[in-house]
């Protein structure tokens, strides 16, 4: 801690009050609607029809009974496996495409260079679902319907503009080209550079990234919900969403601890690599 | 101007990649000789919270043991996924082989031109003769068969026993009637009637029972028709219904609660409905009777709904054998009695009569005496577009954005634009 | 041909980038070039997804129709009042936590998780969450009318057209600020703290500090979140989905919904819908630039 700070700190106590409280309330307003849903999922399924709306359930109300029957009955896990499955190898594929194209875009200059970025990076501007009847088309093609790799694939593909982006201003701005030079005098080729410069140097950029792409399968329905059609190789936004409506009415209690439950893993992702977080993305494009 | 032959270059590269890639998967396509074992794909949309999947899975079990050179695989997709699956796998061919869908797909299947001709199977005449000819008439375009009915249902009105009680009111004899009793109910916590959307398949009996229509009988023109006085009194009572808190729906107010965790809740004390309402309220534990929809001055006129099975243009012979193997399968008695054991009301002449049906649907007496005089909806390529036409202007007249008479003017007009484009 | 960036010198391993590039390339190509050109395509014709159909060639006019069509003008207000509300106030609200979470010591971990909670729920769940508290039924109306007794009856949050935008955009704003929440920390922490140090010298205080120091240093952070929830604002499609699909009279319809309503519920008007996000991306990208051009103004 630096010596002014502490001072500051000091001097005016009543700001960290205030701070905190400010704090503390703001986060009250944000987790608000997570608490409901939390506390619905614990209430009797049939107890959230009811009005007017019972919004504690009393102690002995208290009921897992939501949680064991998504458990057992709905092939959570097989839903939570799929989805996991698609995250990881969507990181993967995403971070190994994107820090070797944000590594050329950093390093080289070659013909067409800012024709090709301005292409990529354009990508993000046209809206997924646009264009969802050319890619299913393509999908077919490949053989990918009904197939988990279809979604991973055009996850990875839509990801990697925004990936890309960010790490090659992360490589221009966090990675020495002093370093590049040392691998060249010993005789390394860019092929070394890379793997013994740029994916260990740029690692808090991929894992901070990779906290965004991981979240996006558990995330996506449009496409997912197309492509992905029999119940066993479903993710959990479709499951969701299919559960949510193929009981002719709202399973709220069941809706809530699903959704609550699909939360778990994206939190632990997150708690995982938070730290990187915030210095992975704390210099490089994004400072612009 | 290296920079344009390396640019050049790449591209040259993607396209031959892309094209390799397409190349080889464009021969692997589905190709099999009669006498292997054959797989058809089968989407549908049998609901699995009632159990109608398990006996789907059941039948499709016997079926298999029928017939051991068929496999059937079963593809479970909501209403509206299943619809847009379709749309998106027209474009590629990408389709299965059977599907159990919605009787208002298939004019819009239709015109995707992917259904298959069934009328032309020589066995076709015979499997129709076994069905209600009401139900299967939705099949019909032109004066050719496209689909084939797989169960039917219309709708009914279902009234929350205890809020009528509660509130001493009667309940309704005539359409008049349903529309007093639906303001008498209501107060702040409960509201008389409930509309989810306001489509034909919602407003439609209300007209045809007021002896209104919606295109004309040729399906040559709206003008006259869905803005014909008879309408435009049926949609300003809904109006006045609406603006007195007496009517509530989604689409027409986005804040409203469903149908069915309205019904749940005992917020609505009215609905037009089909079968699935019955389950529901037991499910819900509702208090609730049903009775015909109440003669408006030309009678009780509800709406025809249910599901067609089709087939499609896409499979190849052996797999368009299979799959009208396993439709003439599902529509013979014994399947149909099994759904309906499970809520689907039965299309099959001889199941209908079924005492196990009957003990399965208790309200199976009741909506056969309403099937009697239910009607279809047009059956045109274009309804589904002409019926979103009308549900917008329908909810704006509703709502009260617009008067009655303007709104339904202009949805005759949209229609009738609809229908010179498409000639 | 192929130089290190900055070098002068030529260095001979120039066919070895390409293999670095190639498999990017040919990634993005296939799954995202392609369907944009061939959606570029098909905003020219009347398309015709049925099976084996022919499609013809109509020109702009799936561009007329789209620009002519009352609906699509009315989704795309709505889409640009969401993108005016939204975006400022996400990043307003982002910065300001971020700035206030910054200097924390304590429970750092917790406000970083509680105020990114949002950001990693599934946008279906949290849309579903607003309908079920603000539906006439919902929650808040409970609580106004039966336990605060302020209101008599239910009030319309979601009934009319502006209302039900208002609740989108809180939810939109309400979602996003974990977001920006964590792209601002990240900028803050990048700041020099010897800015701070010299000033604090020179006597400005925290607001001043904000004002002369925090902003300039952190305003490429500022100029890419504005970028990116600008896109983001332009792809709502789930929370109008859920919470009014687009009702009443598609007086709530946002541009991707409309989008959605023209490809699947009316029959397939592909070549209407590639039309429409064509226009969509080419405003998306008129935004863009607008944004650099005024920033970079600013800036002189």
């Amino acid at each position: 801690m630096k010596s002014w700070e502490r001072k500051q700190k000091y001097k005016i106590n009543f700001s960290e009050t205030s701070r905190y409280s400010l704090l503390f309330l703001g986060l009250f307003i944000t987790v608000i609607p997570m608490l409901y849903m939390i506390i619905s999922s614990l209430k009797d399924n049939k107890s959230t029809f009811s009005y007017p709306p019972k919004l504690f359930p009393g102690l002995d109300e208290i009921t897992f009974q939501n949680f064991t029957y998504i458990l057992n009955n709905e092939n959570f896990n097989n839903y939570l496996m799929n989805t996991l499955f698609v995250a990881f190898v969507t990181v993967l594929i995403a971070a190994v495409i994107s820090s070797l194209l944000a590594y050329t875009f950093a390093r080289f200059i070659f013909p067409g260079k800012r024709i090709l970025y301005g292409m990529i990076i354009s990508v993000m501007l046209i809206p997924g679902l646009a264009m969802i009847i050319p890619q299913f088309e393509m999908a077919v093609k490949f053989n990918l319907v009904n197939n988990l790799w279809g979604v991973i694939l055009f996850y990875s593909a839509w990801v990697t503009p925004f990936t890309t982006f960010l790490l090659r201003g992360y490589i221009e701005d966090n990675i020495p080209r002093e370093l590049d030079e040392a691998i060249y005098m010993d005789g390394g080729s860019i092929f070394t550079v890379y793997r013994y410069v740029m994916v260990p140097m740029a690692s808090p950029a991929i894992a901070a990234v990779s906290i965004l792409n991981f979240l996006f399968p558990f995330e996506e329905l449009g496409w997912s919900q197309t492509i992905l059609k029999s119940d066993e190789i479903r993710t959990l936004p479709v499951a969701i969403t299919m559960f949510f409506q193929a009981h002719n009415r709202t399973d709220w209690g069941y809706v809530f601890a699903m959704a609550s439950l699909s939360m778990v893993p994206v939190i632990i992702f997150y708690l995982v690599l938070q730290k990187y977080f915030i210095s992975g993305l704390s210099s490089g494009s994004i400072k612009g | 101007m290296s920079k344009y032959k390396i640019v050049g270059f790449i591209s040259i590269i993607l396209i031959l990649v892309t094209s390799v890639l397409t190349g080889c998967s464009s021969n692997s396509s589905k190709e099999v000789s009669s006498n292997e074992l054959v797989t058809i794909e089968f989407w549908h949309n049998y609901d699995a919270g009632s159990g109608q999947v398990d006996i789907l899975d059941k039948l499709i079990n016997e079926f298999e043991t029928e017939n051991k050179d068929i496999k059937v695989k079963h593809v479970y997709l909501e209403w509206e996924a299943l619809k847009n699956n379709v749309v998106t796998g027209a474009a590629t061919g990408s389709l299965p082989d059977v599907l159990r869908g919605d009787i208002a797909f298939v004019p819009q299947f239709q015109s995707l031109n992917v259904l298959e001709e069934m009328g032309a199977l020589s066995d076709y005449i015979d499997v129709a003769s076994e069905v209600l000819e009401a139900p299967n008439s939705t099949a019909k375009m032109g004066d050719k068969y496209y689909a084939i009915a797989a169960n039917t249902n219309t709708k009914i009105l279902f009234y929350n026993k205890s809020i009528l009680k509660k509130t001493t009111a009667q309940v309704p004899k005539t359409l008049d009637e349903v529309w007093d009793t639906a303001q008498k109910v209501s107060d702040s916590k409960t509201i008389g009637m409930v509309e989810p959307w306001t489509g034909i398949w919602n407003v439609g009996p209300y007209i045809w029972s007021e002896g209104g229509d919606v295109l004309a009988p040729d399906y040559s023109t709206a003008d006259g028709y869905i803005n014909s006085p008879v309408a435009v009194k049926v949609i300003q009572k809904l109006a006045d219904l609406y603006k007195e808190k007496a009517l509530a729906g989604p689409s027409m107010d986005p804040g409203a609660v469903g149908d069915s965790d309205g019904w749940a809740s005992g917020l609505y004390a009215l609905q037009l409905d089909g079968p699935w309402r019955e389950k529901s309220n037991i499910e819900a534990g509702v208090d609730y009777g049903a009775i015909p929809l109440p003669a408006g001055s030309k009678g009780s006129i509800s709406v025809l709904g249910g599901e067609d099975f089709m087939m499609f243009k896409t499979s190849d012979d052996a797999h368009k054998k299979a799959a009208w193997k396993f439709i003439k399968f599902m529509t013979g008695k014994h399947a149909q009695v099994e759904m309906a054991k499970v809520g689907q009301m039965p299309v099959n002449k001889e199941a209908l009569t079924d005492s196990e049906a009957i003990k399965a649907i208790p309200l199976l007496p009741v909506f056969s005496e309403a099937l009697q005089t239910a009607k279809a909806r047009p059956v045109t390529p274009k309804w589904s577009e002409m019926e979103n036409i009308i549900a917008t202007k329908v909810a704006e007249a509703i709502t009260g954005k617009k008067e009655v008479q303007k709104a339904l003017d202009e949805a005759a007009a949209e229609i009738d634009k609809l229908i010179k484009e498409s000639n | 041909m192929i130089s290190i960036a900055g070098k002068k010198t030529i260095r001979k391993i120039n066919w070895r980038v390409y293999i670095l590039l190639i498999p990017g390339l040919l990634f993005v190509s296939i799954f995202t070039f392609y369907p944009i050109a061939k959606m570029l395509i098909m905003s020219f014709f009347n398309w015709k997804i049925g099976y084996q159909q022919v499609s013809d060639f109509v020109g702009l006019d799936n561009y007329k129709n789209v620009l002519t069509d009352p609906i699509a003008r009315k989704a795309m207000v709505n889409t640009l009042v969401y993108a005016v509300v939204t975006v400022p106030l996400q990043i307003v609200f982002g910065l300001l936590i971020a700035v206030l979470i910054n200097g924390t010591k304590r429970f750092s971990v917790t406000f970083r998780l509680g105020y990114y909670l949002p950001v990693i729920t599934s946008w279906v769940v949290v849309a579903l969450l607003f309908k079920y508290i603000f539906s006439n039924q919902g929650l808040l109306n409970f609580f106004l009318s039966d336990i605060l007794h302020i209101v008599d009856g239910p009030v319309g949050w979601l009934s009319t057209r502006w209302s039900a935008l208002f609740i989108a955009m809180l939810l939109g704003i309400w979602k996003g600020i974990g977001w920006n929440m964590i792209i601002f920390l990240a900028a803050l922490q990048a700041v020099p703290k010897e800015y701070y140090e010299a000033s604090s010298i020179d006597g400005l205080n925290r607001r001043q500090q904000f004002f002369y120091i925090t902003l300039p240093s952190i305003r490429g952070t500022i100029l890419f979140a504005l970028v990116m929830l600008c896109i983001g604002a332009f792809n709502t499609y789930t929370p109008i989905a859920v919470l009014t699909g687009g009702n009443p009279a598609h007086e709530t319809e946002v541009v991707l919904t409309w989008m959605y309503f023209q490809t699947f519920n009316a029959t397939g008007k592909m070549g209407y819908s590639a039309a429409l996000s064509m226009i969509i991306a080419a405003t998306i990208i008129l935004i863009t630039i607008a944004i650099f051009i005024s920033l970079a103004r600013e800036e002189n």
